[in-house]
């Protein structure tokens, strides 16, 4: 409310303040009859706004005038929760989830649409005449296919945190995350920031693909500019809430657990809050500058004024290609913590797939260039980065060879989680072998722009996050709410998205090798692809069923499902050998490490053992 | 820890690093002037910011053993909070990683007209701030909070100073106070001053100098919050973490200017 409220005393206060403190510059008209820096300051005062007025800085404020608060606080029972600035990481982790899952369907939503229009060749409805937001329909098209692009992007960052917050305190057998306050601080900059991307499409949307590149991104409407704030804002919240796990992951393990005895997951996460501690700043910054260039006239990218439009792109991939790492970590992560459990076997090569993690984030810096080779950077990049590019397979094969060696010989049983991840491993792998192609500078040079990039991409993301974050969300449900979720609904979900997903993108990498273009509305008749874009749009709408599918399985899960309140899997992790759904403090009892966390099969060995205290 | 160390060396130790940071600073000038050679001022830099990393910030101090003090300890909790602090210091180091290769990407090896005198001034006057926040800290590490009150408030003070000698009179946001300033400081009369919205090289001055300019405004901001609470006697010798989260702050937007500088006045040929 109060950032509702600032936000709309800015937009009248700002356009008469800055004339006159910034006189030298000339603040021009947009297209709209409001001001631009006005919109910027006032989303950025929105975001700040709403984060004070919803209590989360408290404690910050007391702490700043000297009075000391308690360190935890006791939430409110109920749902009520879950809408405050709850400092549980449980009950975090569950807000990202829910945000997460939100955003999937917006951007879901904007795909639909976007497809269905491209389900025949030439425009039905996102015409010139079509108008809506003060686009015509081919600006829609555009606005929709760049926020479905970053929606979704936030959605799995959202996802990711989501795991990693509910999780790695309770795998390590911490008590909460280091520093409670600025977990909730991280999360509660995602929901306006999610708000801030949305907006976009209503202030004039934007015509540049989620890459915002300038010069477009310079000369784009004025929702291009809530799109810079949107990622902005969403990147506090990925900096801050890796600066949080690592720390909290380095600090408050439980006893015993050594590095190597640390449960797979883990490992997982602290590769990806690497990247997303360091990486992130740089497309803010990239950002920022447009945004600069865009109201001060400052001419970083501006090759009339002796600025280098390229440069854009070196500081945004730097960060948006190791995102990608990002993304997919820890959903092998989860992947890797499951495999064990359902094929009751100990996992193969655990220090390998340890190292694994941390290699392909360390190599993810020094790859960026490689989306790049047709851009007119300087030739002799394009060999280097081509080799580092390709160099990421090995430790990305160590994991799949890892897997492979789990599951061989093991007793497997299928519920929906491990469904999911078997799902996980063979559309990772489709979207791992079709990625060195696009390594390759030869093959790419043909490939860059086609629909083969947007389908290797999508393997990679549903093969690295999507499926294994279904997994954990059917394998964690029970321990979140003490009912597990229906099976039968699972199945068809998973049966159901799954050859729906694999015809998608085979059909999306088949006519991008034929020559269709990624980022267009409409294509030539005569290229003969209208029936595979039929397919493809049926496949996009079967997806969203499945989705829906599970979607009404949460729903009747969490009103009647069958409870399940103890160790339903038959796991060796801490987290599942005391009650469902877990305690306000997680353990009571804390525990010490005494054996290997995948051991299983073996008899009599042991991961945790808990802590009897004393008796007096 | 460093509060080990007894008084009287610990501020005798924070007297000498500043002479040999001083010394490095003139030097670098002097390398600029004769024969601006690139790597050599890039090393000169490495070495004063290594200077600052160790003995001003204490980066020694990540690796203090507190396991022994249990987990719900004062000095386990302020280890964390020292973690946290210096992760963010690494997150925040991108940004202008990210500022220093897009001035090298877009000037190369030439660098803007600037007062180079000036430049100097400024650059003393924010290291004299980093030996004064030291003396500081280390004053409230013996539980001198007198002291800390004194030399933070200097600290303060010439924070404030290196804020206005680059937002006002570098920038020539108010001509009729930069001008003269400038001219005594032998910038020749009617000398053209950069714009953010002319250039490319105008752009990315003002973006390196308004971004770390920022980052000394917050800093000011952290100390006046800590120099509240010390007034009030909320820091001892032995708790005093906020003091010493401020300092770390402190030198660290120092240890971004003694990279700045040189590549902002000193690297490269003059256009």
């Amino acid at each position: 409310m109060g950032g509702a409220l600032f936000v709309t005393l800015m937009r009248w206060l700002l356009p008469i303040a800055l004339p006159t403190v910034f006189s030298p510059m000339p603040l021009f008209d947009t297209q709209f009859f409001f001001r631009e820096p006005a919109w910027l300051f006032g989303g950025l005062m929105g975001v700040l706004c709403f984060v004070w007025y919803h209590g989360v800085m408290d404690d910050w404020y007391q702490w700043a005038r000297g009075i000391d608060t308690p360190e935890h606080h006791e939430d409110k029972p109920g749902i009520e929760k879950y809408f405050g600035p709850s400092l549980d990481h449980k009950v975090i982790g569950i807000q990202y989830t829910v945000t997460a899952l939100a955003l999937l369907v917006i951007g879901g939503t904007f795909a639909l649409i976007f497809r269905t229009e491209l389900a025949a060749s030439r425009l039905q409805f996102l015409t010139l005449e079509f108008r809506l937001f003060e686009q015509n329909g081919l600006q829609l098209y555009n606005s929709l296919m760049s926020l479905h692009g970053m929606i979704m992007i936030v959605s799995i960052l959202l996802g990711v945190a989501a795991m990693m917050n509910y999780l790695v305190p309770l795998l390590i057998g911490a008590h909460d995350m280091a520093f409670p306050r600025l977990n909730a601080f991280s999360f509660w900059v995602a929901p306006p920031a999610a708000i801030l991307l949305v907006s976009a499409l209503i202030l004039g949307g934007f015509d540049t693909g989620w890459t915002g590149y300038p010069p477009l991104s310079a000369k784009a409407p004025l929702g291009i500019d809530m799109f810079f704030l949107g990622v902005f804002t969403a990147g506090w919240s990925s900096i801050l809430g890796s600066l949080n796990l690592i720390a909290t992951t380095l600090r408050m393990r439980a006893k015993g657990m050594t590095a190597f005895r640390m449960p797979i997951f883990v490992w997982a996460s602290i590769a990806t809050s690497l990247i997303a501690l360091t990486a992130t700043q740089l497309i803010g910054l990239s950002f920022q500058l447009v945004a600069f260039q865009r109201v001060l006239h400052m001419g970083f990218f501006d090759p009339d004024k002796g600025g280098n439009p390229v440069l854009f792109q070196h500081l945004f991939w730097f960060y948006s290609h190791p995102a990608v790492y990002v993304f997919i970590l820890p959903g092998l992560g989860i992947v890797s913590e499951l495999l064990p459990v359902f094929a009751r076997k100990p996992l193969f090569g655990y220090k390998w797939i340890a190292m694994s993690s941390l290699a392909i984030a360390l190599v993810g810096f020094v790859v960026w260039a490689h989306h790049m080779f047709t851009s007119g950077m300087n030739e002799y990049l394009r060999v280097p980065f081509m080799y580092s590019t390709l160099l990421v397979a090995i430790p990305t094969g160590v994991k799949f060879f890892s897997w492979v060696a789990t599951i061989w010989g093991g007793k497997i049983d299928t519920p929906t989680p491990m469904l999911f991840v078997l799902g996980a491993i063979v559309v990772f792998l489709l979207g791992g072998i079709t990625g060195p192609p696009n390594a390759t500078v030869s093959v790419d040079l043909h490939l860059h722009d086609t629909y083969y990039v947007v389908g290797h991409f999508h393997d990679t993301l549903f093969g690295g996050f999507v499926f294994p974050f279904f997994a954990a969300l059917y394998f964690w449900f029970p321990k979140a709410t003490g009912k597990r979720m229906n099976e039968t609904l699972g199945k068809i979900h998973f049966w159901l998205m799954t050859p729906a997903f694999l015809t998608l993108s085979f059909g999306m990498m088949r006519i991008g090798l034929l020559g269709m273009r990624r980022r267009i509305a409409d294509y030539d008749p005569a290229l003969g692809f209208d029936n595979m874009h039929l397919v493809l749009t049926i496949s996009g709408f079967l997806i969203a069923l499945s989705i829906l599918i599970f979607f009404y399985n949460l729903v009747i899960s969490i009103k009647r499902g069958e409870p399940a309140t103890g160790n339903l899997w038959n796991s060796r992790s801490p987290e599942w050998q005391v009650v469902s759904p877990m305690p306000a403090h997680n353990y009571d009892v804390p525990f010490e490490v005494v054996g290997e966390p995948y051991d299983y099969g073996l008899a009599g060995s042991k991961y945790i053992e808990f802590i009897t205290p004393k008796k007096k | 820890m460093h509060h080990t160390q007894d008084k009287s060396s610990a501020l005798g130790q924070g007297v000498i690093i500043f002479v040999f940071l001083g010394a490095l600073t003139l030097l670098e000038y002097f390398i600029a002037v004769a024969v601006n050679n690139t790597p050599l001022l890039i090393v000169v830099a490495i070495v004063k910011a290594a200077l600052v990393l160790y003995y001003y910030m204490h980066i020694g101090s990540l690796n203090d053993d507190d396991h022994g003090a249990g987990h719900e300890s004062y000095a386990y909790k302020t280890g964390t909070d020292r973690l946290g602090l210096w992760l963010f210091l690494l997150s925040d180091a991108f940004v202008f990683l990210g500022l220093g290769v897009a001035r090298f990407n877009l000037l190369g090896l030439t660098r803007p007209e600037l007062a180079q005198l000036f430049g100097l001034f400024v650059t003393n006057v924010l290291l004299i701030s980093s030996f004064s926040m030291n003396r500081a800290e280390t004053l409230m590490a013996h539980g001198d909070t007198k002291g800390f009150m004194n030399w933070s408030l200097i600290t303060m003070i010439l924070g404030l100073g290196f804020f206005v000698g680059v937002v006002v009179i570098e920038w020539h946001t108010i001509p009729a106070i930069a001008e003269p300033v400038l001219i005594l400081f032998g910038e020749h009369a009617g000398f053209v001053p950069l714009t953010a919205s002319g250039t490319a090289m105008g752009a990315i001055f003002f973006m390196m100098t308004g971004m770390h300019a920022f980052h000394v405004l917050t800093g000011l901001a952290l100390l006046q919050v800590v120099r509240s609470k010390a007034g009030k006697g909320y820091y001892s010798a032995e708790k005093h973490w906020g003091v010493e989260a401020a300092t770390i702050y402190w030198h660290f937007v120092d240890v971004v200017w003694i990279f700045f500088y040189p590549a902002l006045y000193l690297i490269g040929k003059l256009v």
